[in-house]
């Protein structure tokens, strides 16, 4: 169910390619980014605003009020007469025409100045004034009352701060179109290019997911994230590879080693079915145990393949580990005329599970003992960073060496005698698990299987 | 013995139920767990065979929630999966042994007769004896008919466990499991060898002996014949 609903998105998205870039995240980012630098914009615009074109119309506003005390106390000193005179002074002193007076009578009569009406309110007022050239400026005025009856009003020209104020906000204007336009290219540009690098990995990965196990992603130099997630699926591809080999090599196992005891036991019941001789059916049961045992040892190299013992590790004394090997199989080693030397260091810990690294160790003694020379030696080793098992019988062929590693595979000389072929496979597996260097050596003569320990074990307590 | 099999494959169940029959148990059967744990509780049983798998509810819940309710009755847990730690998982629920599927009767037998004898509370006692074989566990000496056996440290503990289940069977495995940690199935014949050198030490020289083969299943120490 679930690869049908992964189909259809994958059809949903091909639909429509030209515009996906605009539902990736990047896209979404940089739209966000822009949002943000719009507002920055905005408050710098704002902040450069208050300073130039504010600054203009707080100084008209700071020397309305000047020229407004300097009125009021001529009007203390001298009356209406002397406001009246003062206005008419500072008029003719005004080159630039942007000061503008008004006094009023207490019957509400123009005294003087150049307005020709006073506002109807005291306080702050902005007005339009009509010039003589038929155009309008625009005009701060403040009115107050005298203490003698009659008003008086002072006003300034604004026209320089409004005209600053109006360039101002046109280059605000060009400034906050440059920033989007800038922004919205380069959202468009990361997005696609983001959108490019998703679509390979996803035209990879369906590949993979279509059986082309050994496609990888591109990772690229940069080591960006992209590279890094290219590198985390590459490395989970080849795991998922590794397993699925795995599998399959089990399967072909399955299919052609078993084949040969299945017919033993089929031709082993029919002679039982046929005689009722008990030797026969004695003989049929053995045959079911070896499959059971083949099967068991199958289950478990695959559990241990699979890496989920990892989660279950402790810390394990290795050297009790190879002192109890070496004690279990002394007496089977003597049988055989052997004699079987351990030397091992104490205290040799690592992490790791101890049934499967006691089951390791007994495997390789095992072979040692049973492939090792009558008579001979078997020598145990552990040192601090290395685990040694040797015999001095005829050892493995170099070219061999790799290949008895493998399920079923078994030498010529050991394909008479009894086993299954899977004890070095599972050494190998429970090494690998444990992170252990396996290497199978020549031991003139004999052979000498050198384990070596990750980070040379720890000492133990 | 009265033995609980909780069991929810018809065919296994009856032929565990056939084997103790005829071994000369009583056998009550369940099919799932809520029949198992509600027979469990009724009490008066001697050991109970607990499959890992049932339906309703699983083995371990089953184990796990008789001993919530007290029942001590020990239990020995039957699965078809080859795990490691599926047999931790086991002990830790509650159970007291544990056999992997497939598994020959007689091992079966030999444990729940180890189970059922096991005294509840395990009183140590210091001195060991089998006829005229005493073994001082606290000053790790062997003697037979009052003559000193030297036994290196492991063989002691195999011929301890072995003293221990006086008159009992005991296996290949249970050997391999109880003395060694082993569990796996060695393909060299180890507990052969290390039981025909303990003989060597016990029994030879003696007349009669103590250390006896049990034709397919095992190993059983007793006094007489």
């Amino acid at each position: 169910m679930a690869e049908t609903g992964e189909g259809a998105g994958a059809r949903r998205q091909e639909a429509a390619p030209r515009w996906a870039f605009a539902r990736t995240t990047a896209f979404r980012l940089t739209l966000l980014h822009l949002l943000l630098t719009l507002a920055g914009t905005a408050l710098v615009g704002g902040v450069a605003w208050w300073v130039t074109a504010g600054f203009a119309a707080r100084q008209a506003a700071q020397e309305i009020e000047r020229g407004m005390g300097v009125l009021m106390r001529s009007g203390a000193a001298s009356g209406l007469r002397g406001v009246a005179l003062s206005i008419e002074a500072r008029l003719a002193a005004d080159r630039t025409g942007q000061e503008y007076y008004l006094l009023a009578g207490p019957d509400g009569q123009r005294l003087a100045g150049n307005l020709s009406a006073a506002p109807r309110a005291r306080g702050w007022h902005e007005g339009a004034i009509r010039l003589p050239d038929g155009g309008t400026a625009p005009v701060l005025m403040l009115a107050a009352p005298l203490p003698g009856g009659g008003a008086l009003v002072v006003g300034r020209d604004l026209s320089a701060a409004r005209a600053l104020e109006e360039r101002l906000l046109a280059v605000a204007g060009w400034v906050a179109g440059g920033v989007l336009a800038l922004g919205l290219a380069g959202g468009l540009l990361i997005g696609r290019g983001v959108a490019r690098r998703a679509a390979t990995m996803e035209a990879v990965l369906a590949a993979v997911q279509e059986g082309a196990l050994e496609r990888r992603l591109p990772v690229g130099a940069g080591g960006d994230e992209f590279d890094r997630l290219a590198a985390r699926i590459n490395a989970t591809l080849e795991r998922l590879q590794g397993l699925m080999g795995a599998l399959r090599n089990v399967t072909d196992d399955i299919a052609h080693d078993l084949r040969t005891p299945l017919t033993r036991l089929r031709q082993r019941l029919d002679e039982a079915a046929a005689g009722a001789d008990p030797e026969a059916i004695a003989a049929a049961q053995a045959e079911a145990d070896r499959l059971l045992d083949i099967f068991a040892a199958l289950l478990r190299i695959a559990q241990v393949e699979s890496g989920t013992r990892r989660a279950g590790f402790t810390r394990v004394d290795l050297s009790a580990v190879a002192e109890s090997v070496a004690e279990v199989y002394a007496p089977a080693a003597e049988e055989r005329g052997q004699t079987l030397h351990a030397r091992i260091a104490p205290g040799i810990c690592l992490p790791g599970d101890s049934a499967l690294l006691t089951q390791m160790l007994a495997n390789l003694v095992e072979n040692a003992v049973r492939h090792g020379r009558e008579g001979g030696r078997i020598l145990i080793e552990l040192s601090p960073g290395e685990l040694r098992v040797a015999d001095d019988g005829p050892g493995i062929p170099e070219a061999e060496r790799e290949r008895v590693f493998q399920r079923f595979y078994r030498l010529d000389e050991a394909r008479s005698g009894p086993g299954s072929g899977l004890g070095l496979a599972l050494v190998r597996a429970v090494a690998e698990l444990h992170g252990l260097r396996i290497a199978l050596e020549d031991a003139r003569p004999g052979l000498l299987v050198r384990l070596t320990l990750p980070d040379g074990g720890e000492a133990g307590r | 013995m009265k033995i609980l099999l909780v069991e929810d494959d018809p065919e296994t169940a009856a032929y565990i139920a056939r084997g103790l029959e005829e071994a000369g148990h009583v056998v009550d059967r369940a099919a799932d767990g809520q029949d198992g744990l509600f027979l469990a509780t009724g009490g008066g049983y001697d050991v109970m065979v607990v499959d890992r798998m049932l339906p309703r509810l699983d083995g371990l819940a089953m184990v796990r929630a008789a001993r919530a309710a007290g029942v001590a009755t020990p239990a020995l847990f039957l699965t078809a999966r080859a795990g490691v730690g599926d047999r931790v998982e086991g002990l830790e629920a509650g159970g007291d042994d544990y056999l992997a599927k497939p598994f020959s009767f007689a091992e079966l037998l030999a444990r729940l007769n180890a189970l059922a004898r096991r005294p509840p509370l395990q009183r140590e006692a210091t001195v060991l004896r089998v006829g005229d074989l005493e073994m001082d566990l606290i000053r790790r000496t062997v003697t037979r008919a009052g003559r000193r056996i030297e036994l290196q440290p492991r063989e002691f503990r195999l011929l301890e466990y072995l003293m221990r289940r006086e008159g009992q069977v005991v296996t290949r495995t249970m050997l391999l499991e109880g003395v060694w940690d082993f569990h796996f199935d060695p393909r060299t014949s180890v507990v052969e060898t290390h039981i025909s050198r303990l003989r060597a030490k016990i029994d030879k020289g003696f007349g009669r002996e103590l250390i006896h083969t049990v034709r397919g299943a095992g190993y059983v120490i007793r006094a007489d014949g």
